[in-house]
């Protein structure tokens, strides 16, 4: 046990990059459930960040906001075509999602093929480094989410595909540099599967897993000493799992998890 | 009467103030942890970002790092671009401005070694962003010989009360690395010019030190993986010049090494490379001889 890391300006940072991941994600990720594209976010992320990877390999780095175009560009295009395939050919999206997903990461050792600190970028971009966010870096993020959710709420973006994909790829762009990879699939993810049998309460019920599993992620990283991103994962899932029990008790399912 | 009671009680109360707290060194890689406890023995707090089992280009970001980094009084690290995956955004979120690159709070081992593998030209197509040379100098301990006085120096520095102290144990710790370089260099003259493998570039200095042969790097950029043609080339080479051992340090994964050494028969050796590597390397001086007793068992 270790308290030392126990502390506001510590931990701080990282669960308002948690908060501002779940403000978006939680309502993206229902709508994700409901189109039944899972790994979509996989391949966001990954093509999002081959942007990122190719803007450094271009030495372009200097500039971050270049970076950022660059990264919202490739993001964006990938979503524009996995749209065009959702009109067309519907019934492979899926494996056409897993396909663009591992032709992403592919292409991303290829791009890091000459660099020598190729391996450190592939891990970071997946496992991300939520601890080492600051302030600085939220503001952009929290002025585009606003507008993210100004859109999707005020819109109607959920029922509009081609918004929805816009959307989605903008936000994945920005979450995926804060927190890596497999936080913006768990919290995507996890939440709206959890809450997906509680009716009209589920976006609230989401949102506040969401948060509990971000604190408790942090906490217990902070008190075991381990990597803060990969403890929140598990911390997501044991709650979520926690609540689709109790969930099941209260309608009287025999077992909730699991089964539709 | 009463005065002299309030007055003991009083000096009891300042004498926790008035026992030297120890320093809190911020120590990057177990090297450095082990060369301050030698210098400063309970004088130093000491707390490591790595250990042996992680390459120290890039670490997890785990909340103790950054709650040793806000209290450290000394940050003692390699430098020479090692750590700046992660060590920049650390002293950023740290927020700990006596520690900062440039004060004396910040202790750099680089600055005070002969780098190796300085690159001629600096050209981002070549893939070599080590302006500034390999930076694994802990491999030599001739390094350790020329950081240690350094390093004794700024801790006297920060701590100006038990500056004796320190250039007491710098003169105990030279004289114990003096023999124990002597031992090294005798047991160490038979494998002069013996050829070897390595996983990656990390034993520059090493084989510097050492003269051994360095053939071959299996990983040439660490965590990507080699091309064929490049393993192809290392297989027609290790034809021509036969290797003896293919060396990688312990966060280095042993599949390519078992691939060479059944394409090519050099036996693998999984050297310590730095303080806390193996079971024997408990401390800078355990860290060489259990090195030169692995490369030995390698040489018939």
């Amino acid at each position: 046990m270790n308290t030392d890391g126990l502390n506001l300006i510590i931990l701080g940072p990282a669960f308002l990059a948690g908060l501002l991941v779940l403000s978006t994600h939680v309502p993206l990720g229902q709508q994700v459930l409901r189109r039944g594209i899972i790994f979509i976010d996989l391949a966001i992320a990954q093509i999002a960040g081959l942007g990122v990877l190719w803007a450094h390999a271009m030495a372009w780095e200097e500039n971050a906001l270049t970076i950022q175009l660059t990264a919202c560009s490739a993001a964006l295009l990938g979503a524009l075509a996995l749209y065009f395939c959702e009109q067309r050919w519907p019934e492979i999206l899926e494996a056409v999602i897993g396909t663009s997903f591992v032709l992403a990461a592919s292409a991303a050792i290829l791009i890091l093929a000459n660099n020598p600190h190729g391996g450190e970028h592939l891990k970071d971009l997946l496992v991300g480094q939520v601890l080492w966010v600051d302030l600085n870096q939220l503001v952009p993020v929290a002025l585009l989410y606003t507008l993210i959710l100004f859109v999707w709420f005020g819109f109607g973006a959920a029922h509009r595909s081609v918004l929805f994909y816009i959307l989605f790829a903008l936000a994945i762009t920005a979450s995926v540099q804060l927190v890596g990879v497999y936080l913006v699939f768990a919290s995507l993810i996890i939440p709206a599967l959890a809450v997906r049998r509680f009716g009209k309460y589920a976006l609230l019920a989401a949102y506040l897993l969401g948060t509990a599993g971000y604190a408790a992620g942090l906490v217990l990283s902070a008190l075991l000493d381990l990597p803060s991103g990969a403890v929140i994962v598990w911390m997501l899932a044991l709650f979520a799992l926690a609540s689709s029990l109790i969930i099941a008790r209260l309608t009287g399912m025999s077992t909730g998890v699991g089964k539709e | 009467m009463k005065h002299q009671v309030l007055s003991v009680l009083f000096a009891l109360l300042l004498l926790p103030l008035n026992a030297p707290a120890a320093m809190r060194v911020f120590s990057c890689e177990p090297e450095w942890a082990s060369l301050v406890t030698e210098l400063a023995g309970d004088h130093a707090e000491v707390f490591t970002a790595t250990t042996a089992q992680q390459d120290p280009h890039y670490i997890q970001a785990r909340p103790s790092l950054i709650a040793q980094m806000r209290r450290a009084d000394l940050v003692v690290c390699t430098g020479a671009e090692l750590e700046t995956g992660w060590l920049p955004v650390l002293m950023a979120r740290g927020g700990n401005p006596g520690v900062k690159p440039g004060t004396d709070g910040y202790f750099e081992a680089a600055n005070f070694v002969p780098m190796l593998g300085v690159p001629q030209r600096l050209d981002r197509a070549e893939g070599d962003i080590h302006a500034r040379g390999n930076p694994h100098i802990q491999l030599d301990p001739h390094n350790i010989e020329r950081i240690a006085p350094a390093l004794a120096e700024r801790l006297a520095k920060l701590d100006p009360g038990n500056a004796a102290d320190y250039r007491q144990r710098l003169e105990d710790f030279n004289q114990r690395w003096q023999s124990a370089l002597q031992r090294w260099d005798t047991l160490a003259e038979p494998l002069r010019r013996m050829p070897i493998v390595v996983h990656h570039d990390s034993w520059t200095y090493l084989n510097h030190w050492l003269g051994l042969n360095q053939i071959g790097t299996l990983e040439p950029k660490p965590g990507v993986p080699p091309s064929s043609s490049h393993l192809a080339e290392l297989r027609e080479t290790l034809k021509i010049t036969p290797a003896r051992a293919v060396i990688r340090a312990p966060f280095e994964e042993a599949r390519a090494s078992e691939w060479l050494s059944k394409q090519a028969g050099p036996v693998m050796l999984e050297l310590p490379y730095t303080v806390g590597g193996n079971a024997q390397a408990t401390d800078l001086f355990g860290l060489f001889d259990s090195s030169i007793a692995l490369l030995q068992e390698a040489q018939p």
